[in-house]
Formats: structure tokens, C-alpha cells, sequence
């Protein structure tokens, strides 16, 4: 008898363990970022604005009336990480991903995420993110086609120069970078006098830049991490090579200032508004949120751009009813002007944000920036 | 021509850093035929004790002779000590080993060392300020020359040329030399090989924290795992100068560096780390044991 009522025990409670998870009152959702490694101080931003947004969701009630869960897994930006995260991301039974920074742990984890109709949004520029056309990625930045058809037509008819390096790293996003402005500057006309490749963490710069500086170009531009960049324009400097520097947009972290040192000053950034000149309504109110909670401010853009991509999803749960993703996503590829914090966000068909803005701004002594273009 | 003097100047600045690197690992390697993985991480740990004592002692601003020697001098007292430490904890005990034992613990002390750095300074980039020595540059035709190179090339210098007389010219040198012919003999003779090896991690601890911290105030960005990129290059540079030997631990730190400059300036820099490997096999087919390998052992 006591064996039967032990079963009987077993089987309620497993029956309630089965309902409850049935009817579990909670929601999980996945970052995917760089908490540790040379990109941290960007997935940490990433973290915690998204932490940021669900605590607020999760104190007016939460999402369809369930509470939100965030479950952070650290990719340190390395495509192997990465491919594990997604996995334990979805193991952990998550409807949406946010992140990861870097193109390249966002492409390692993609297929993971589209064979177990998991949601993501990043902002990895690499044009490659895009070219598979799952309809569970939507990417929130723009692509590097975009950045570099703006930066050739910067180069080439308003500042008009003449000899035009281009560097990049070899990460996927960087290199894609780098290659698409060689090919923007050309079709219109412009004169890359050398294209080249540094190995990201190998700090020294001087052989390749020595040999630029035989080249006497007009402006060196590099589509690469801050981490690599800030040593490029310091040592470009030492080497005393007079051309202007021009950084791709993931030279714009505080990091590039610290690292350049005094050889800031004068370095030029081409990327999206900063967070602080963005002048939509949400912005002003997630922005003091973040400095209010962290008391900081958002490491660079990119945390912003991430934010933006759980809004959307948050808003297209709502818009839907359900955690459906594959309505959600149906909902989202037709989302048009949804205020974002970065400002309107429209999704292509392809899961492409439209709309691209560019801004260029230049570094001043005291390391703030100045918008020139 | 003002290209190729340029190359020179940069080629020899990191070539002097991986040159005080690789003295690490010769030394070591002459006196216990062991290769000390954990040197690198060592190197990488004195750039960050050497920015936390800048940071925590000096303040922002304070770039007087005076506080670049307290940083050295305390960097380098510190490092010797943690060296002499992970001798006592990781090498001792196995001394009498096979040396396979004695590789896997080093290997295991460097990723020891790379994570403690990790947990003490957090995985993110530090960044070392620019205001630690003055920014002075020199222009001579076209060949650019900053006051940091010109400090790391004649400091580097001096290291070495006062490390060949401690070898070479002092009793505890002698000591040192015979030791690494033949330890038992060396015992025999009344040597504390104790003590010898003690030495020796302090000596290539202290000129390994002196290159960590050049390489800390040259490139800036600090970041944990940094100390495999250096600990390799110099590792390569010993190989390359005849490992256990002191001067060829020199030569080939220079000689590395100046190659890499050169592949990079004149070949491709994408290639340059390819055409190193590709030397270091070629030294290794034609003459295995180095440049200067085996001079030093018929030297006494």
C-alpha cells in the first residue's frame, strides 16, 4: 500500500511539475554577447540595457502577462563560443536572442537559432549575416554596403582625396568592411593606392604603417575594432605620417581615445549618431535610464542598436498575442517606423533595418566629438 | 632609404623587447633543460603590476625620472618574487621528473598565471597612460625616433650587456655555467644548485618585467592573454639564437625583430608571422641547435 500511494504521490507530482511548466509564468530571452574578452566592455553595455528594458517590462506586468527571464551567455566574441552559446541559449528554451556584437559570433550561432525557429537581432554589419535570408534574423544596424558606399562618397567628393589606404583586421565583419569601401571608392572613381591586413592583438603597427608612409597617402582609413585602431592612430602619428585617420564605426568606444592618447585629437569617425546626440523621445528617457541604473553611459551605439532589437521583438509579441515566432517574425519583416531609440525601425523583407544615417564627427583635444558632416 | 632605416629602428625596438623576453627562457632552459611556458604570462602579469603601481601610487600625471625607476624597480622586485615562487610550486617538486612532467606543469602554470591576471585585473583591455615617459620624438631625414624607443633600445642594452659580465665575469656566474654543464658535478663541487636556480628566475624575471613593462608603455593595451603573443615571439627568438645560450638569446631576440620588420615592410605583413615560422624551421634543419647554440657549451 505505501508503494501504491508513493506512486500515486509520483505521479501528482510529476503531473503538477508537467502543468506547471505548461503554464509556466515565465518567458525566457537569450543574450548573446562579449561579457569577458577584448570586446567586453561592448557586451556588457549589451547586457545590460536589455536587463535594462525587461526589468521595466517585467514591473508593468511583464510580457502577455508573464515575466521576462533574461539568460546571458558570454561568446567573448569567438565563433566557437558562440556556437555553444546558441546552443545553451536554446537548450535553456529562449524565443528570442539578443546579440551578439561581433559579425562573426553572430554568424557562428545563426543556423543554430534558425533550425530551432529562435529569434535573434544583432547588430553585426557583415553583409554575409543577411545573404542567408532566415526568417528568424533580423539585423538592426546597417549593413557595411551601406557605411561604405557613405564613406566612399565622403572620401572621394567632399574631401577629395587623392591616395587612399584602406586597412582591416581579418574578422569577418572587418574585413567585409574594408572590402566593400575598396570596391565603393573604385566604382566611383577613387584611388586606393594599398589595401592591407593587420592581425587584430599583435599591437605592432609599425613595419605596415612605415611602409604606408613611403606611399604618402592622403588619409589612411581603417574598417576594424577600437581595440586595434587606437594603436594604429598612435603609432601612425609617432611615425609621423600627416595623413588624416579615419576609423569605421567600431573605432567608436572611449577604449580608441585611452589607447590613441594624445594622437586622438583630429581622428575622424564615420558610424551612426553617438547615444548622446540622438535626438528621438525614447532616447532621452532610455538614455538617463541606463545612467541612472548603471551610472554610466551606454559603452557605444551598439548596446543602443541591441536595445532597439528587443523593443521591436517586445513590440511585436504585443502586436501578435502569442510567442509565435514564426508570426512574430512575419509581423516584424512588415514593421515600419516602430520609435525606436536609435530612431525609426523598419525592416526589410530580409530582415534588414532600413534607413541608413550616417554621421562623421572628429575627435577634439579634450576627446569629445564634433560632428562635421 | 629612409624606409629601410625606419624598418631598422622598429625592427630592433620589439626585436630588444622579445630579446629580454627570450632571456627568460634561455636561462632557464640552460641551467634545468626546461622550457618555462609560463614566462609569457609572467611578462604580461609585470605590465599590469606595473600599471596598478603607476595607477595606485602615482596618480595621472607624474612623469619625473624618479617614478618611471620606483615603477621599474618595484615591477621587476615583485615579479621576481612570483617567479621565484612558481619555481618553488611548479618546478621543484618535478625537478627530478621525466621532463615531460616538469612541460605539462609550466603549461599548467601559465594558464595559473593568465587566469589569476584575469581575476585580478578583469578580462577587459587596460590601457596603459601616455603620460609615463615624454611623448619626444626626434626626426633624423626621414627616420623618426621617439624617447620610448630610444629608452627601450639603450636600457634593453645595458640589461644585456651587464647580464653577459654577471655570467660571464662573477663568481655566482661561473656558478651558473656550471651548473648548467652538469648539475651533479656542479653539486659535487660545492654549488647550491638550490640557490643557482633561484637566481636564475630572478635574473630572467626581473628582464622579463622590465620587457613586459616596455611593452606595456610602447603599446598600451594590456590585455591577459597577451603573454602567449610575446612568450611565443621570444620563445622563437631563443630558439632561434641557440636556446641556453645568453647571447644567442640576444642575437636572436634582434634578429627576430629586425626579420619581422622586414618581411612586413618589404614582403607582406600578412605573411611576416608565416615567413618566421618558416626561418625558425629552416635554422632548425641546417643548424638544430641555433645560431650560437652550441658555443656556449664549449666555452668552459
Amino acid at each position: 500500500m505505501i508503494k501504491l500511494s508513493k506512486l500515486a504521490s509520483a505521479v501528482a507530482l510529476s503531473a503538477i511539475v508537467a502543468s506547471s511548466s505548461l503554464l509556466a509564468d515565465t518567458v525566457k530571452i537569450g543574450v548573446q554577447a562579449p561579457i569577458t574578452g577584448k570586446y567586453a566592455n561592448e557586451g556588457q553595455g549589451i547586457d545590460q540595457f536589455v536587463k535594462l528594458i525587461v526589468n521595466e517590462k517585467n514591473k508593468q506586468g511583464g510580457l502577455l502577462g508573464k515575466k521576462i527571464e533574461v539568460i546571458t551567455c558570454d561568446d567573448e566574441a569567438k565563433a566557437q563560443k558562440a556556437a555553444v552559446c546558441a546552443k545553451k541559449l536554446v537548450n535553456a528554451g529562449v524565443f528570442a536572442v539578443i546579440g551578439s556584437y561581433t559579425s562573426g559570433a553572430t554568424e557562428a550561432a545563426q543556423t543554430t537559432y534558425y533550425r530551432n525557429k529562435v529569434l535573434q537581432t544583432s547588430d553585426g554589419t557583415s553583409d554575409s549575416l543577411i545573404k542567408r535570408k532566415f526568417w528568424t534574423f533580423f539585423r538592426n544596424s546597417f549593413p557595411n554596403s551601406a557605411q561604405s558606399d557613405f564613406t566612399a562618397d565622403y572620401f572621394v567628393n567632399i574631401k577629395k582625396y587623392k591616395k587612399i589606404v584602406v586597412l582591416s583586421d581579418y574578422s569577418s565583419y572587418s574585413e567585409g568592411l574594408g572590402d566593400a569601401t575598396e570596391e565603393s571608392i573604385k566604382k566611383i572613381g577613387g584611388n586606393v593606392i594599398f589595401r592591407g591586413k593587420i592581425k587584430s592583438g599583435t599591437q605592432n603597427f609599425t613595419a605596415m604603417l612605415t611602409k604606408i608612409k613611403s606611399m604618402n597617402p592622403d588619409v589612411i582609413y581603417y574598417s576594424g575594432y577600437y581595440t586595434d585602431g587606437g594603436l594604429l592612430r598612435a603609432q601612425q602619428k609617432q611615425l609621423g605620417i600627416d595623413a588624416d585617420f579615419v576609423g569605421g564605426d567600431s573605432n567608436d568606444n572611449p577604449d580608441f581615445l585611452k589607447l590613441a592618447g594624445s594622437a586622438a585629437e583630429g581622428t575622424v569617425l564615420i558610424n551612426f549618431p553617438t547615444p548622446d546626440i540622438l535626438p528621438y523621445k525614447e532616447a532621452k528617457k532610455y538614455l538617463k535610464a541606463y545612467e541612472d541604473t548603471y551610472n554610466m553611459k551606454p559603452p557605444s551605439i551598439w548596446a543602443v542598436v541591441n536595445a532597439d532589437g528587443l523593443r521591436a521583438i517586445i513590440h511585436g509579441v504585443e502586436k501578435t498575442k502569442s510567442f509565435d515566432t514564426k508570426k512574430i517574425s512575419d509581423y516584424l519583416h512588415t514593421l515600419k517606423d516602430f520609435p525606436g531609440i536609435t530612431g525609426p525601425v523598419t525592416f526589410r523583407e530580409d530582415g534588414e533595418r532600413i534607413g541608413a544615417k550616417f554621421i562623421v564627427y572628429e575627435i577634439q583635444k579634450d576627446g569629445s566629438y564634433k560632428v562635421i558632416e | 632609404m629612409d624606409i629601410f632605416f625606419q624598418q631598422l629602428i622598429n625592427g630592433l625596438t620589439i626585436g630588444s623587447l622579445y630579446a629580454l623576453v627570450a632571456l627568460g627562457y634561455t636561462m632557464v632552459y640552460g641551467v634545468m633543460k626546461l622550457i618555462n611556458f609560463a614566462h609569457g604570462d609572467l611578462v604580461a602579469f609585470s605590465a599590469y603590476v606595473g600599471l596598478t603601481i603607476f595607477s595606485q601610487f602615482f596618480g595621472a600625471n607624474a612623469n619625473s625620472i624618479f617614478t618611471v625607476i620606483t615603477i621599474f624597480l618595484f615591477t621587476a622586485l615583485i615579479v621576481a618574487f612570483v617567479g621565484v615562487v612558481l619555481e618553488r610550486l611548479a618546478y621543484k617538486p618535478l625537478r627530478t621528473a621525466p621532463r615531460l612532467s616538469a612541460v605539462v606543469s609550466a603549461l599548467g602554470a601559465s594558464l595559473v598565471i593568465q587566469n589569476s591576471i584575469m581575476l585580478i585585473w578583469g578580462p577587459n583591455m587596460k590601457i596603459f597612460p601616455s603620460n609615463l615617459i615624454p611623448n619626444t620624438t626626434w626626426q633624423i631625414g626621414g627616420v623618426i625616433l621617439t624617447f620610448t624607443q630610444v629608452i627601450i633600445l639603450a636600457l634593453s642594452a645595458v640589461l644585456m650587456v651587464a647580464l653577459y659580465f654577471f655570467i660571464n665575469k662573477t663568481k655566482i656566474g661561473t656558478a651558473i655555467r656550471a651548473t648548467a654543464i652538469d648539475q651533479d658535478a656542479a653539486k659535487l663541487m660545492g654549488i647550491n644548485v638550490n640557490r643557482i636556480i633561484m637566481i636564475i628566475f630572478i635574473v630572467g624575471s626581473a628582464l622579463g618585467a622590465v620587457g613586459g613593462l616596455f611593452i606595456g608603455i610602447y603599446y598600451r593595451g594590456l590585455t591577459f592573454d597577451m603573454g602567449w603573443l610575446y612568450g611565443l615571439n621570444a620563445f622563437i627568438a631563443a630558439i632561434i639564437g641557440g636556446i641556453g645560450s645568453i647571447p644567442g638569446a640576444m642575437l636572436g631576440g634582434l634578429l627576430l625583430g629586425l626579420f619581422n620588420a622586414m618581411i612586413s615592410g618589404y614582403i607582406s605583413t600578412e605573411w611576416a608571422d608565416t615567413f618566421t615560422f618558416i626561418l625558425l624551421i629552416i635554422i632548425l634543419i641546417v643548424r638544430p641547435t641555433g645560431i650560437l647554440g652550441e658555443k656556449i657549451a664549449e666555452k668552459v
